[in-house]
C-alpha cells in the first residue's frame, strides 16, 4: 500500500467505514441493511435505490456511500451518483473531483462514459454532482435521467442515488418517481416525528416506493457485549 | 398516534432522566442548606413556666370548684400575657426597640390541656434577650395580675435561664433541606415529563414501528473515535480480505 493511498484512508476514516474496517459493528449493520433491502422488494430486482432524509444532515450521503460498499463486498458492480445539486459532498467522501459530473450529462455536455469514475473501492464506482446547475429540479426531471438510469440498468447490479432532503427541495421527489425504491435516512434524537411523517407523505404522493427507514447515528447503550459478539463472529 | 403509557415504561422513562433528576434534586437541597446556614439569622427559644394556682390562705383545702375557676381563668391569663399592656412594660423596662405588636409576634403562650401551668415561649435571634424578654414578661404579668384581677394567684415555676449551646429553633438545615428534597423530586419529574413532551424527536426503533407505517431496514451506531482509532491499526489485513468477498 503506497503512502499517498495510506494517508487517503486514515482521511476517510470516518465516513467510509464499511471499507475502511469491514468487521467493525457498523459495519455489520450497513450489512444488515443490505440485507433487508434485499427482503423488503423479493419480487422485484432493486436496481435503483435512492437515499434522502426530511431535513438535511441526518446521514444520507454516508449512508449511502457504505451500503454502496457493502453491495460492492457482496460482488455486486454498484454505481453511486449524487443528485444533490444544492449540497454535493460525493467526491470529498471519495476524494475525487467533482466535475465533470451528474449535471454536466443531463445538460448534454458530457458523455456518460466520460463521467463514471471508478474509486479505490472495487466494484463501486461513482458519478459525482458536477458543476452546481441554476435549475437542478428541470435537470432531473428531464428525459435525460430517465435514459441514464436506463443505461446503467444494464451494466450495473445496484444503482445507489444520493438525494437531497426530502423536505428542503423537490428534487427528491422527482428522483424518488424514477427509482425502484426509496429509502429514509432518520437521525435518531434528531429526526422529528412530524418531519417524518411529511416526508412519507410527500414521497407517497409522488408514487415512490419506500423501501424503509434507516436509524442514524444511534447509541447502544451497552455496546460492550454486542460489539464482542460481532467481532468475534467475524474474526472467526 | 396514539400515546400509551404503561408503568414499565414510565419507569424506563424515569430511569433515563435520573442524571438530570439527581441533578436538581442535588441543587434544590444545596440551595437550601447554603441559604439556611448562611443567609438565615438563627432564632432562639427561651421558655419559662407559670403555675396558676390561688393561694389559700382560710382553707387549708383545695375543691375541684377551685381548680375549674383556675382553669378558666387561664385562658384569660393567656391573652393578657401577651396584651400590650403587658408588653410595652415589658419593652419599657428593658429597653428593646420594638413595638409591642412585634414582641407579640415572637410570643407564644400555650397550656396543657387542665393544666395549671402555663409555658410562654420567646424566639429572638440573641437567647439572653429571649431569655430577659421572658422572665421579664412573667414578672410584669405577676405583678400586674393583682392589679388586673385582684387575685393573686401567678407562681414562676421555672424561669428562663440562658445555657450556651443551645442550639436555634430556626432555622432547621435539614429539615429545610428535607423539604428541598422532596421539592427536588417533583421538580425534576415535573421538567422530565416536560423535556419528554416536547421532545418530538425520534428515539428508538421500536417508536419508529409504532408510529410509521414503513420498515426499519436497519440501525446504524454513532461511529466513535474508539472505533476510528481500531481501524487504523487494522487497514491493511481487514480491507484485503473483505476486498476478496469474504463476507458474502
Amino acid at each position: 500500500m503506497s503512502k499517498r493511498k495510506k494517508i487517503r484512508l486514515q482521511m476517510l476514516g470516518r465516513k467510509l467505514i464499511a471499507f475502511i474496517n469491514p468487521t467493525s459493528m457498523i459495519s455489520e449493520q450497513y450489512r444488515t441493511v443490505r440485507t433487508n433491502i434485499k427482503f423488503a422488494m423479493p419480487d422485484l430486482d432493486v436496481k435503483t435505490i435512492l437515499f434522502t432524509s426530511a431535513s438535511p444532515g441526518e446521514g444520507k450521503s454516508t449512508t449511502a456511500a457504505n451500503v454502496g460498499i457493502v453491495f460492492a463486498q457482496e460482488g455486486k458492480k454498484v454505481l453511486l451518483i449524487d443528485s444533490d445539486m444544492r449540497k454535493p459532498s460525493m467526491h470529498y467522501t471519495f476524494q475525487t473531483t467533482n466535475s465533470p459530473g451528474l449535471s454536466n450529462i443531463l445538460s448534454k455536455q458530457w458523455s456518460v462514459a466520460d463521467v463514471i469514475q471508478k474509486t479505490f473501492i472495487e466494484g463501486l464506482d461513482i458519478i459525482p454532482c458536477g458543476q452546481i446547475p441554476s435549475n437542478p429540479a428541470e435537470l432531473l426531471g428531464s428525459s435525460m435521467l430517465d435514459s441514464l438510469i436506463n443505461a446503467m440498468k444494464v451494466k450495473y447490479d445496484v444503482i445507489i442515488i444520493d438525494a437531497p432532503p426530502v423536505l428542503t427541495v423537490a428534487d427528491a421527489q422527482i428522483l424518488a418517481n424514477k427509482c425502484d425504491g426509496t429509502i429514509l435516512v432518520v437521525s435518531t434524537k434528531k429526526t422529528k416525528k412530524e418531519s417524518i411523517i411529511r416526508a412519507i407523505e410527500v414521497l407517497h404522493s409522488s408514487k415512490a416506493k419506500i423501501l424503509g427507514t434507516v436509524l442514524n447515528n444511534y447509541k447502544i447503550k451497552s455496546d460492550g457485549n454486542y460489539y464482542h459478539y460481532y467481532r468475534s463472529f467475524e474474526l472467526d | 398516534m396514539e400515546e400509551t403509557l404503561n408503568l414499565s415504561e414510565l419507569f424506563k422513562f424515569l430511569k433515563k432522566r435520573i442524571p438530570l433528576m439527581l441533578g436538581i434534586i442535588a441543587l434544590c437541597v444545596s440551595i437550601s442548606g447554603y441559604v439556611s446556614y448562611t443567609y438565615l439569622t438563627p432564632i432562639y427559644e427561651a421558655s419559662t413556666q407559670i403555675l396558676i394556682s390561688k393561694q389559700k390562705e382560710e382553707r387549708n383545702t383545695f375543691d375541684s370548684q377551685d381548680i375549674q375557676l383556675n382553669l378558666q381563668l387561664i385562658n384569660t391569663y393567656n391573652v393578657v400575657i401577651t396584651s400590650r399592656a403587658i408588653l410595652s412594660r415589658v419593652i419599657e423596662k428593658l429597653e428593646l426597640n420594638m413595638t409591642p405588636s412585634d414582641l407579640q409576634s415572637s410570643m407564644r403562650v400555650s397550656n396543657q390541656q387542665n393544666s395549671q401551668v402555663v409555658n410562654i415561649y420567646v424566639q429572638d435571634p440573641n437567647l439572653q434577650q429571649a431569655v430577659n424578654i421572658a422572665n421579664t414578661t412573667v414578672e410584669v404579668f405577676q405583678e400586674d395580675i393583682k392589679r388586673l384581677m385582684a387575685v393573686d394567684n401567678v407562681q414562676i415555676l421555672s424561669p428562663a435561664i440562658f445555657e450556651e449551646n443551645t442550639k436555634p429553633i430556626k432555622p432547621d438545615p435539614i429539615f429545610n433541606m428535607a423539604v428541598a428534597g422532596i421539592v427536588g423530586v417533583m421538580l425534576g419529574a415535573g421538567i422530565s415529563f416536560l423535556l419528554e413532551y416536547f421532545d418530538t424527536t425520534v428515539k428508538s426503533e421500536k417508536e419508529m414501528n409504532d408510529l410509521f407505517d414503513v420498515n426499519v431496514l436497519g440501525i446504524i451506531s454513532v461511529i466513535s473515535d474508539k472505533e476510528v482509532k481500531k481501524n487504523n491499526k487494522k487497514v491493511k489485513p481487514i480491507s484485503r480480505r473483505s476486498r476478496g468477498g469474504g463476507y458474502v
